[in-house]
């Protein structure tokens, strides 16, 4: 399997299709995987760290059915192969706390669900714009 | 000897158990407990005994026998006490017949303090008279009232001893007495009603009385006869000895109204002097001990059916408060107000007592049934009745004599009694009894029982005059009965345990609400969460679908209504979460600078509404202690309205400023706008409520709401006046602290 430029895990079915759609948008070259639950992605991301390639941004949603989006978190910073990732953040939520939570437990950035299509394509701009700058790049 | 002389300061404490002598119609010898030698005797014993009274003395008591005869062959005087020593009682034994000079005697035997008294009086009786007092008590105890019973006493007293006048006379709690039954020669002036001043029976008097069933005056014209004893200062105590002689103070009394015989039967009613079965003759009249002794038992049995009738007639009135008590209790735990369970039924707090007219005060409001004094009096009243007393209850039959103002109603109220249901909110029961105009008669003057001696010194001289002297007694009421008090009491405890209990439902309805509340919040909070998702998404969608080419303008012009539709969707939602924040938060205290929060807000709202031609007038902007988010939401808010309720009006202007008063902090916010119609005022901060002519304007009915409810949690309060088409003044107050 290809290695994917974005690793996103999200469980609502419609924002990962305007995740997608939003993606293709902006850049339709950009490989996006997107996996909806927290016990896949966290197989997924051993497999990323076993066979040695790794995603160019990891999007977690906060909200997720068993393991949660910081659960994640926690198991990609703790694995030295994938903890250079840059890892978002991403949710409805704008409850501090839980912004407070994510910058703590490692996230690079927290970014709430923008309302709208519209909305949702600029900011995939400026992630992508941020992240993929290729000069500044780690890896 | 007794050398005690009665004079003004010592007249109650006359000695009157040893007077040193005896009346005359019969004889005393007194005999010393351990040697049986007499050591006193009076001296008409040598008229009896034909032997010197003086060689007597000190003589052992057998030398009596050679005096005396009796039935008995062998009879020992000495025997005879020691029989009853060992019986322990002379119930048996006296009076024991004798013989003295062929004429028939009356042996009587009792104890003194060291000597045990002999006493002998002449046999009068010729027939047996205990059947007729058995007769006498049963014809007595027909009266089934205690009136009537103390008449039939009266006429069956009269029958056994035949004096010319039988009074029962009743101690009334001062002391004083009257005269409750009478039956008397016809001839004879009626003293049936009249009353005697306490004055006329002394203290000490009238303890003797309790130890002395019966007690006769022979005959007060008669010389006494005095003891003789060899015992210097060791004058006899004859508590005992029915010969007593009188004190010289009551035989003048007598004298003064006429009466040379006297008899008096004690009524005793639980334990204490009830009252006197008073008997006089107009001619001195001796009454056979046997005769005396069957008045006494008519006295004991009148006694123990005057205690019964009594409790009949007072355990008849117990029952009535009770009753009434126990129907109170019941409507206070069927009626939802307490005023109506008290006063709103037949059976009310009136019936409580045996008033005529109460007033409840409750919950700052005056309630009154029957004849009661203006509502302004009760007030007063009450309120001297609060600052003047600490105790539960408090009672007295003459108010205006303690409470001046009463005098104005004693007529209705010369009795009160009240009781306290609240200390703190002065909250009180007031039951009323009418004045009582009564007429006392008394016989002669009571204020003069002394009479000032021809040297100017008081001294003590018993009434001469038994004319009838009248005096008025007003500003009393019928007295308050220990039942009747015990009954308010108890209506007390009743009242105040519901009020308790009522107290602690509307608590636990209180904590009910305030979980509801909570819960409320919590389901606000998470369903306006919960529907923000599929609203984005059906949003997206539409937004997504307008890029699709394929559609045309038709199916985009639908689309865009989806759009709004889910935008003012999502507002609506947002500002629920908002409302239920404030439930939900705790305020976060700190000073809130208004200056800048104000200038922050009012940028956006102009922005967002897009304002410019709105005229701004900033007054004085002081700081708040609060939350300063949820003050902000406050403010914005209130300009969000005003901005929008006003942005029709030609020359649109919006004051916002403060003032200090009265240790509140109070902001407005004013517009000329379209104004609210008045009808609305109570429904304006209600949820979801929007009036009449802002139908065309965009709003939600939330945002007064969130304003009130922020307001109120910062024990605050919030207020507006407002005139249609003139627009509309919001006012603020905060603590100033």
């Amino acid at each position: 399997m290809k290695t994917p430029d974005i690793f996103y895990v999200e469980d609502d079915i419609d924002y990962a299709f305007f995740m997608q759609s939003a993606v293709q948008e902006v850049k339709d070259t950009l490989n996006l995987t997107i996996v909806e639950d927290g016990t896949e992605a966290l197989v997924r991301l051993q497999n990323f760290a076993e066979s040695k390639t790794k995603p160019k941004l990891i999007l977690l949603d906060l909200n997720l059915p068993g393991l949660s989006g910081l659960d994640l978190l926690k198991f990609i910073k703790e694995i030295p192969y994938l903890k250079t990732i840059p890892v978002i953040l991403f949710s409805t939520s704008d409850n501090p706390d839980d912004v407070k939570a994510a910058i703590e437990f490692g996230a690079n950035a927290y970014l709430t669900k923008p309302n709208g299509y519209d909305n949702l394509v600029k900011c995939v701009h400026s992630v992508h714009d941020f992240w993929f700058n290729h000069h500044l790049r780690l890896n | 000897m007794n050398k005690f002389s009665v004079d003004l300061t010592n007249c109650d404490k006359e000695p009157i158990h040893i007077p040193g002598k005896i009346q005359s119609h019969g004889f005393l010898i007194a005999v010393d407990i351990s040697t049986y030698n007499i050591s006193y005797i009076s001296e008409n014993a040598l008229h009896f005994l034909n032997f010197s009274s003086k060689d007597l003395l000190d003589k052992p008591l057998a030398v009596v026998n050679n005096l005396i005869k009796t039935q008995a062959v062998e009879f020992d005087i000495e025997d005879l006490l020691k029989l009853g020593i060992i019986r322990r009682s002379f119930d048996a034994i006296s009076p024991y017949p004798i013989e003295i000079n062929e004429r028939p005697f009356y042996l009587i035997i009792s104890r003194s303090q060291n000597e045990w008294l002999l006493e002998f009086e002449p046999v009068t009786l010729q027939y047996d008279i205990q059947s007729s007092i058995g007769r006498s008590a049963s014809a007595m105890l027909q009266g089934r009232t205690v009136a009537t019973l103390l008449k039939g006493a009266a006429a069956e007293v009269k029958k056994l001893i035949n004096y010319d006048r039988i009074m029962i006379y009743k101690f009334l709690d001062d002391g004083h007495g009257e005269v409750v039954a009478e039956e008397k020669e016809a001839d004879l002036e009626p003293f049936f009603g009249l009353h005697y001043p306490a004055s006329d029976i002394p203290k000490q008097a009238r303890e003797l009385y309790k130890l002395n069933l019966n007690r006769l005056i022979a005959d007060v014209n008669t010389e006494d006869s005095p003891i003789i004893t060899f015992k210097e200062n060791q004058p006899l105590d004859l508590t005992n000895a029915g010969l007593r002689a009188v004190s010289p103070i009551h035989i003048q009394y007598l004298k003064n109204m006429g009466v040379h015989s006297s008899f008096s039967i004690s009524l005793i009613s639980r334990g204490e002097l009830w009252g006197l079965i008073a008997c006089h003759n107009y001619s001195p009249k001796f009454i056979d001990y046997k005769a005396r002794e069957g008045s006494k038992l008519i006295g004991q049995i009148l006694s123990s059916a005057l205690e019964y009738r009594q409790n009949e007639e007072d355990s008849e009135i117990v029952k009535q408060f009770k009753d009434t008590a126990g129907i109170l209790a019941e409507h206070l735990s069927r009626d939802k107000y307490l005023v109506d369970a008290l006063t709103g039924h037949k059976k009310n707090i009136l019936d409580v007592t045996k008033a005529t007219g109460v007033a409840l005060i409750f919950e700052n409001e005056l309630h009154t049934i029957g004849s009661v004094p203006s509502n302004d009096e009760i007030n007063a009243l009450a309120e001297w009745l609060g600052s003047s007393n600490d105790e539960s209850v408090y009672y007295t039959h003459r108010l205006s004599e303690i409470f001046h103002p009463a005098k104005k109603y004693k007529d209705i109220a010369s009795g009160i009694l009240s009781c306290s249901l609240s200390k703190e909110l002065n909250e009180m029961i007031i039951w009323f009894k009418p004045e009582q105009i009564s007429t006392v008669k008394w016989a002669g003057n009571p204020d003069k029982p002394v009479t000032p001696s021809e040297n100017g010194l008081l001294s003590l001289s018993p009434r001469k005059s038994f004319e009838i002297w009248s005096q008025v007694v007003s500003n009393t009421s019928e007295k308050w009965l220990p039942e009747e008090i015990t009954s308010v009491l108890r209506i007390r405890e009743i009242i105040i345990t519901d009020v308790n209990k009522k107290a602690n439902e509307i608590r636990l309805l209180n904590e009910k609400l305030q979980a509801a509340y909570e819960e409320l919040d919590t389901f606000s909070y998470t369903i306006s969460h919960d529907l923000r998702t599929p609203l984005t998404s059906i949003k997206t969608y539409a937004e997504l679908m307008l890029k699709n080419k394929s559609i045309d303008e038709h199916g985009k012009k639908m689309l865009g209504r989806i759009l709004t539709g889910a935008d003012k969707m999502n507002f609506l939602i947002k500002e629920i979460l908002n409302l239920a924040r404030v439930g939900r938060s705790e305020i976060n205290l700190e000073t809130v600078d208004m200056q800048s929060l104000l200038k922050e807000i009012i940028a956006e709202v102009w922005t967002a509404y897009k304002a410019d031609k709105v005229e701004l007038v900033l007054g004085r902007l002081p700081d708040l202690k609060g939350d300063k988010t949820l003050i902000g939401q406050v403010f914005t808010n209130l300009l969000t309205n005003s901005v929008k309720y006003s942005s029709m009006v030609d020359k649109p202007k919006i004051e916002v400023s403060a003032y200090i008063d009265a240790g509140e902090i109070i902001y407005y916010v004013k517009d000329n706008g379209i104004g609210i119609d008045n009808r609305y005022y109570d429904r304006v901060f209600e949820l979801f409520k929007r009036m009449d002519n802002v139908k065309d304007i965009d709003g939600t009915g939330v945002g007064l709401a969130i304003v009130k409810r922020v307001v109120e949690k910062h024990h605050g309060r919030v207020w507006f006046e407002s005139k249609l088409n003139a627009g509309s003044t919001f006012y603020l107050a905060f603590k100033n602290k």
